[in-house]
C-alpha cells in the first residue's frame, strides 16, 4: 500500500441503516469503502481481495461475524477488524480480541467515535509497512 | 418486544401480595428498588432523546431492545408498587399494556393511516401526522407551526377518513376487481380508471366524514358566514412528497365552494387511480393496497401572482443559484407547465441577487370566479411584459425557500402565491428530488475538502448534525436576538435556550459551553439546526463577518463557503428521514413525555397514564404516599418510630428511623430535631432549616409565570396538609433517604456516611417544575453549576438534575450534604425567577456567597 492508495474498508452490517450512514461519511473523509448485508456475500469479496480495515456486526443469519472475522484473519493476518454490535458482552469482546480484533464498538455509537478507531487502525498498518 | 405481553401474563397470578404484618425493613428495600428503577428509567429515557440528534448511529435492534428495557423496569415499578400497597393500583396494569401495545404497533410498523379523526386543523398538525395527513398536509402546517411562515388556513382530511369512505362503499373490493382484470388485461387501462372513477363519484361519503367537514369549516379562523369560502382542494397521498415522488400524479381542484367541498373530495380521491397514477405505481412496484389518499382543503388565497420556486438549480453555479417561475393570477397554468411564466435565476445566498431574468409575454391569467371555479382572463396590455414580481418578492420568496430547505433538510419544490397585500403565501412544499448525477460524489468530496483550511476539528461534541455555510455571528449577553441575520451561523459562549426564538433563523450554531443533552440541543434538535456545543474556544478562533462551513457531521469547521459540500448534505437522505430515525421518534410518543403533573388534581390516576414516564411518575409519587401512609398515619413496624419533624420551615417532612437514627423514647407522631441521630440527615438538616436558606426576599412580580402558576392550580401552599405533606425522609445512623415534592419539582436524595470513606455516598436527583421549560432548564444549569462546585459529578437532561458523590472522607460528606439541604430551600420556586440567562450567574454568585458565610 502506497501513501497515496486511499485505505480500503470493508462494512459488513445486516441492518442496512449501519452502512448507509457509515459509507458517505467515511467517503469523504477519504477512504474506500465497501458494503455488504450478507455476511456470505462479504466473504467471497474477501477473497477476491484484501482490505486494510474490515467492520463487521457479529449476530447476523448464516455466517455469524465470530466465524466471518475469523476467516477474514486467516487469510489476510494484516486486515484491522473493527466489531460493531448491539450484544455488547464482555465474553463476546473477550472472543473478539482473543482472536487479534482491534476494537471493540458498542452499537449505537456516535460516527466520531468509530472514525476516531479507524484512524487509530490506519495509523497502526501504517507504521507495520 | 412480544415478551413484554407473555411477561406480564406468566406475572398476573402473582404472589399474594405483603400484608401490613411484613416488617417495614421489606417495603423499605422495595421502596428503594422503585427508586433505583424510577431513576434508571428516567436516564434511559434521557439517553434515547440523546439519539435523535442525528449523530448516532444506531439500528432497529437498538429500537427494539431499548423499548424492551424501558417497558420491563416500568412493569417492575407497577409490581414493586403493588407489592408495598397489596393490589392497591392494579389498575395500572391495564393502562401498561395499553401503552406497551401502542409500542409494539409501532414497532411492527403499523399503517397509521387506518385510525384517528377524519380531519384535523392545520394548527394541529406536527411531524409526526405525516401518516395520517399525508405528507403535503403535514409539511405545509409544519411550515406555519414551525417556521411561522405564512400559509393559507385549511384543514386536512385524513387517510382514516379515505378508508372509511372506501369501506363504507365496499369500494376497495370493487377497485381490487377491476384493477385485477386490468392486470389480466380482460378490462383497458382507460376502462378501468373510467369504472373506478365512476365507482368512487357515485359514491356516498360516510356520515361522520360530513359532520367532521362541516365542523372543520366552523372552526376555520375568520370564517364569515355572510363571506362565502372557497377552498383549493389537493391531493396529499400517504408517500406522494416521500421517497417516491408522485409529483403531478394527483388532481389539484382550485376555488371549491364550502358546498361543493364533498364532490371536490371525491374527485380528488378518484385521481388517486387516474391512468397516469395507476401506471407509475405498476412501475414503481407500489402496491395498490398502500394507497391511502389524505386530502387539504385549503382557504384560496386571493392572488395577485403565484409560481413554483425550486431552491436549487443544481446545474447552475455549482449549485449556488435557484429558480424561480411565476405569473400573473393563480400559478396553476405554470405548474402545470401549460404557458411559460416570467423565469429568475436567484443567488442562493443573501440578498439573493436576480443573476438572470427572463421575462414572457403573459397574455392570459387564471383567476377564481366569485361562486367557484377558475377563468382564463386576458391580461391588461401594459402588464403583459411587466415582471409579475418586484425585487423584495423576489427576495422575500427566496428566502423563504431557504428557510424551508433548512429545515427538511432536502431542496424544495414550492408553490407560492403573493396576495393583495403583496406577502408571500407558501402554499406547498415538497421534496426536488435532484440528479444525483449532479451532486458531488464523497470520494471527490474527500480530494475536494482538503482544498479548504480547517479552522478546528473535534472541537466539543455535536448536538444535531447537519452541515451549514454562513457568516459567523457572534452573540453575546449584549446582543440583540433580532439583530441575528437570517441565515447567521450563530456563535455564543453559552448555550442559552433562550436561543431558541432564533433558532428558525440561523444556519447552524457553534458554543464554547453547552452539553448534547442540554436544553439547546433539544431545541436545535427540534429544528434541525446543525448544532456543535462545548467547543471550548469557538468564539475566540472565528471573528464576526468570517464566512465559514460547519459540517456538525464529521465535526469540523472550515474557512470558506464550502458549496458543494453542502450540496453533497442535501443530496443524500437526511438521518431525519431515515425509518429507523422515525421510527425511534414514534416509538417515543408512547414512552417519553410527561404528562401527570399534579398529585393533588383528580386527574393523578393510573388510567390518565399515557406514556411510560407518566407511569414511572405515578408510581414514584404513590410509593412516598404508601410509605407515609402506613408507616405514619396508620400502625406500623413496632421496630421502626415515626413521627412528623417539629422545625420551623416551609416543610412537612415524616422521619422514618429504621434503625437507630431517632433517640430512643421520642414521642410518638413528632420527632424534635435534637432527636435525630442520623449522621447524614443531621447535615442535611443543618442546611435545610437555615433560615436564609428559604431566601425570602420578595418574588420578582412577573405577571405571565404567575399567572401561568394560577392556571396549573400550583396548590402547594393551599391544598391539605395530606396532601402537602408528602415529604418523606427514611434514616438510619448512617443513611439517609429523602424524598421531597416543593411545588412541581421533585428532589430526591439518597446518602450513606461513615467513617470509612470507601463506603460514603451521596445521590441528588431534582427534576420538574411549574414554570415553561425554559426557566426550569435555567435552574436545572443553576443547579448543575453549584454542585459541580462543590465536586459532585453532575448529568444534566434539560430539567432532569442528577448528581452524585462518593469515596469522600466523612467531614467532606457532611459538607455536602448541608449544601444540599442549603439548596432545597433556595431552589424552591427558583424556576419563577430564572427571568434570563443572566439570574444563573446572579443567584450562582448569591448562594455562593451564602455558602461562604454560612458553611
Amino acid at each position: 500500500m502506497s501513501a497515496q492508495q486511499k485505505t480500503s474498508i470493508l462494512i459488513l452490517d445486516d441492518e442496512p441503516i449501519v452502512s448507509k450512514r457509515l459509507k458517505p461519511s467515511l467517503e469523504k473523509q477519504g477512504y474506500e469503502v465497501e458494503t455488504f448485508t450478507v455476511s456470505a456475500e462479504a466473504l467471497k469479496r474477501t477473497n477476491e481481495r484484501s482490505f486494510d480495515i474490515v467492520i463487521t456486526d457479529l449476530k447476523m443469519e448464516g455466517l455469524d461475524g465470530m466465524e466471518f472475522l475469523t476467516a477474514v484473519k486467516e487469510k489476510s493476518p494484516a486486515t484491522e477488524i473493527i466489531v460493531i454490535t448491539g450484544f455488547a458482552t464482555m465474553e463476546t469482546a473477550k472472543e473478539s480480541f482473543q482472536k487479534g480484533v482491534f476494537d471493540f464498538l458498542a452499537k449505537p455509537f456516535k460516527i466520531g467515535e468509530i472514525s476516531a478507531v479507524i484512524s487509530k487502525a490506519e495509523q497502526k498498518i501504517r507504521q507495520t509497512l | 418486544m412480544k415478551k413484554i405481553i407473555k411477561n406480564i401474563i406468566e406475572l398476573l397470578p402473582r404472589k399474594r401480595a405483603m400484608t401490613a404484618a411484613v416488617p417495614f425493613s421489606v417495603l423499605f428495600s422495595k421502596f428503594q428498588d422503585i427508586l433505583t428503577i424510577n431513576n434508571n428509567v428516567l436516564e434511559m429515557i434521557a439517553e434515547v432523546n440523546d439519539k435523535l440528534g442525528g449523530n448516532y448511529i444506531f439500528d432497529r435492534h437498538y429500537i427494539e431492545t431499548t423499548c424492551q428495557r424501558i417497558s420491563d423496569q416500568v412493569l417492575k415499578l407497577i409490581h414493586d408498587l403493588n407489592t408495598i400497597a397489596p393490589n392497591k393500583y392494579m389498575a395500572l396494569h391495564d393502562t401498561y399494556r395499553r401503552i406497551v401495545a401502542e409500542i409494539e404497533k409501532d414497532l411492527a410498523g403499523r399503517p397509521y393511516c387506518h385510525f384517528g379523526p377524519f380531519t384535523v386543523a392545520y394548527n394541529a398538525i406536527n411531524r409526526n401526522s405525516s401518516e395520517s395527513v399525508g405528507g403535503k398536509n403535514a409539511s405545509i402546517a409544519e411550515i406555519h407551526n414551525f417556521l411561522a411562515l405564512r400559509i393559507p388556513d385549511g384543514f386536512a382530511v385524513t387517510g382514516a377518513a379515505f378508508h372509511a369512505f372506501l369501506a363504507k362503499n365496499n369500494l376497495q373490493e370493487n377497485i381490487d376487481g377491476i384493477l385485477g382484470a386490468w392486470r389480466d388485461e380482460k378490462v383497458s387501462l382507460e376502462d378501468a380508471t373510467k369504472k373506478i372513477r365512476k365507482l368512487i363519484l357515485n359514491s356516498k361519503l360516510p356520515n361522520k366524514l360530513e359532520k367532521e367537514l362541516t365542523r372543520s369549516l366552523g372552526q376555520l379562523s375568520g370564517s364569515d358566514k355572510h363571506k362565502p369560502v372557497l377552498f383549493a382542494v389537493r391531493s396529499s397521498a400517504w408517500g406522494e412528497d416521500g421517497e417516491r415522488s408522485f409529483a403531478g400524479q394527483y388532481k389539484t381542484i382550485l376555488n371549491v365552494p364550502a358546498a361543493e367541498l364533498a364532490n371536490a373530495y371525491r374527485q380528488v380521491v378518484a385521481s388517486a387511480y387516474s391512468e397516469t397514477a395507476l401506471m407509475y405505481r405498476q412501475k414503481i412496484g407500489f402496491h395498490e393496497d398502500e394507497v391511502t389518499m389524505a386530502v387539504a382543503c385549503q382557504v384560496m388565497v386571493a392572488a395577485v401572482a403565484s409560481g413554483v420556486l425550486y431552491t436549487l438549480d443544481p446545474q447552475h453555479g455549482h449549485g449556488g443559484a435557484m429558480q424561480l417561475s411565476a405569473t400573473w393570477g393563480l400559478g396553476a397554468p405554470v405548474v402545470s407547465g401549460q404557458v411559460s411564466g416570467d423565469r429568475f435565476t436567484i443567488d442562493r445566498t443573501s440578498p439573493h441577487h436576480v443573476k438572470e431574468m427572463q421575462l414572457v409575454r403573459k397574455k392570459s391569467a387564471l383567476n377564481p370566479i366569485a361562486g367557484g371555479g377558475t377563468a382564463l382572463n386576458p391580461v391588461a396590455i401594459d402588464r403583459q411584459t411587466q415582471a409579475c414580481l418586484n425585487n423584495d418578492q423576489i427576495k422575500q420568496i427566496a428566502a423563504t425557500g431557504l428557510l424551508i430547505e433548512k429545515y427538511f433538510k432536502k431542496p424544495q419544490d414550492i408553490e407560492f402565491a403573493i396576495d393583495r397585500q403583496g406577502q408571500v403565501i407558501v402554499l406547498q412544499s415538497r421534496p426536488l428530488n435532484i440528479d444525483q448525477t449532479d451532486a458531488p460524489k464523497a470520494p471527490e468530496l474527500a480530494k475536494l475538502l482538503r482544498q479548504y483550511p480547517v479552522l478546528f476539528r473535534d472541537q466539543g461534541e455535536i448536538a444535531q448534525a447537519g452541515v451549514a455555510t454562513g457568516q459567523v455571528y457572534m452573540f453575546s449577553e449584549d446582543s440583540k436576538l433580532r439583530d441575528v441575520p437570517a441565515g447567521a451561523i450563530l456563535v455564543t459562549r453559552f448555550a442559552s435556550p433562550l436561543l431558541a426564538k432564533v433558532m428558525a433563523k440561523v444556519s447552524a450554531i457553534l458554543t464554547d459551553i453547552g452539553s448534547p443533552t442540554g436544553h439547546l440541543a433539544t431545541i436545535a434538535r427540534e429544528f434541525r439546526v446543525p448544532c456543535i456545543v462545548n467547543t471550548g474556544n469557538a468564539t475566540e478562533l472565528l471573528h464576526p463577518g468570517q464566512e465559514i462551513t460547519v459540517d456538525a457531521e464529521a465535526n469540523i469547521v472550515y474557512q470558506g463557503l464550502v458549496n458543494e459540500l453542502c450540496l453533497y448534505e442535501l443530496s443524500e437522505e437526511a438521518i431525519e428521514e431515515t425509518s429507523e430515525y422515525r421510527l425511534l421518534r414514534r416509538v417515543l410518543k408512547n414512552i417519553a413525555p410527561l404528562n401527570l403533573l399534579d398529585p393533588a388534581e383528580k386527574s393523578f390516576t393510573p388510567v390518565a397514564c399515557r406514556t411510560l414516564h407518566d407511569i414511572t411518575r405515578f408510581v414514584h409519587e404513590k410509593a412516598v404516599e404508601e410509605l407515609i401512609d402506613r408507616n405514619y398515619y396508620q400502625q406500623h413496624d413496632p421496630k421502626t418510630t415515626s413521627g412528623k419533624l417539629r422545625l420551623n420551615i416551609p416543610l412537612d417532612l415524616v422521619l422514618i428511623d429504621i434503625d437507630g437514627g431517632l433517640r430512643s423514647g421520642s414521642r410518638k407522631g413528632e420527632v424534635m430535631p435534637e432527636a435525630i441521630l442520623s449522621v447524614p440527615m443531621l447535615a442535611l438538616l443543618k442546611g435545610l432549616s437555615h433560615p436564609l436558606a428559604w431566601d425570602n426576599e420578595p418574588m420578582s412580580v412577573d405577571m405571565r409565570s404567575f399567572m401561568s402558576s394560577l392556571t396549573r392550580t400550583f396548590s402547594t401552599e393551599l391544598a391539605s396538609p395530606k396532601y402537602v405533606g408528602q415529604n418523606l425522609a427514611v434514616i438510619s445512623k448512617e443513611y439517609a433517604n429523602v424524598s421531597l415534592r416543593l411545588g412541581y419539582h421533585f428532589t430526591m436524595i439518597d446518602s450513606y456516611v461513615t467513617d470509612n470513606i470507601n463506603d460514603n455516598y451521596a445521590y441528588f436527583r431534582f427534576f420538574g417544575g411549574v414554570t415553561d421549560e425554559t426557566r426550569r432548564c435555567r435552574r436545572a444549569e443553576f443547579l448543575g453549576r453549584v454542585l459541580a462546585r462543590h465536586d459532585f459529578r453532575v448529568e444534566l437532561h434539560d430539567d432532569l438534575v442528577v448528581a452524585r458523590i462518593k469515596k469522600m472522607d466523612k467531614e467532606g460528606m457532611l459538607q455536602r450534604l448541608q449544601v444540599l439541604g442549603w439548596l432545597v430551600g433556595f431552589t424552591r420556586q427558583l424556576d419563577v425567577k430564572m427571568l434570563s440567562e443572566q439570574h444563573i450567574n446572579l443567584y450562582i454568585d448569591k448562594f455562593n456567597k451564602l455558602m461562604e458565610v454560612n458553611i
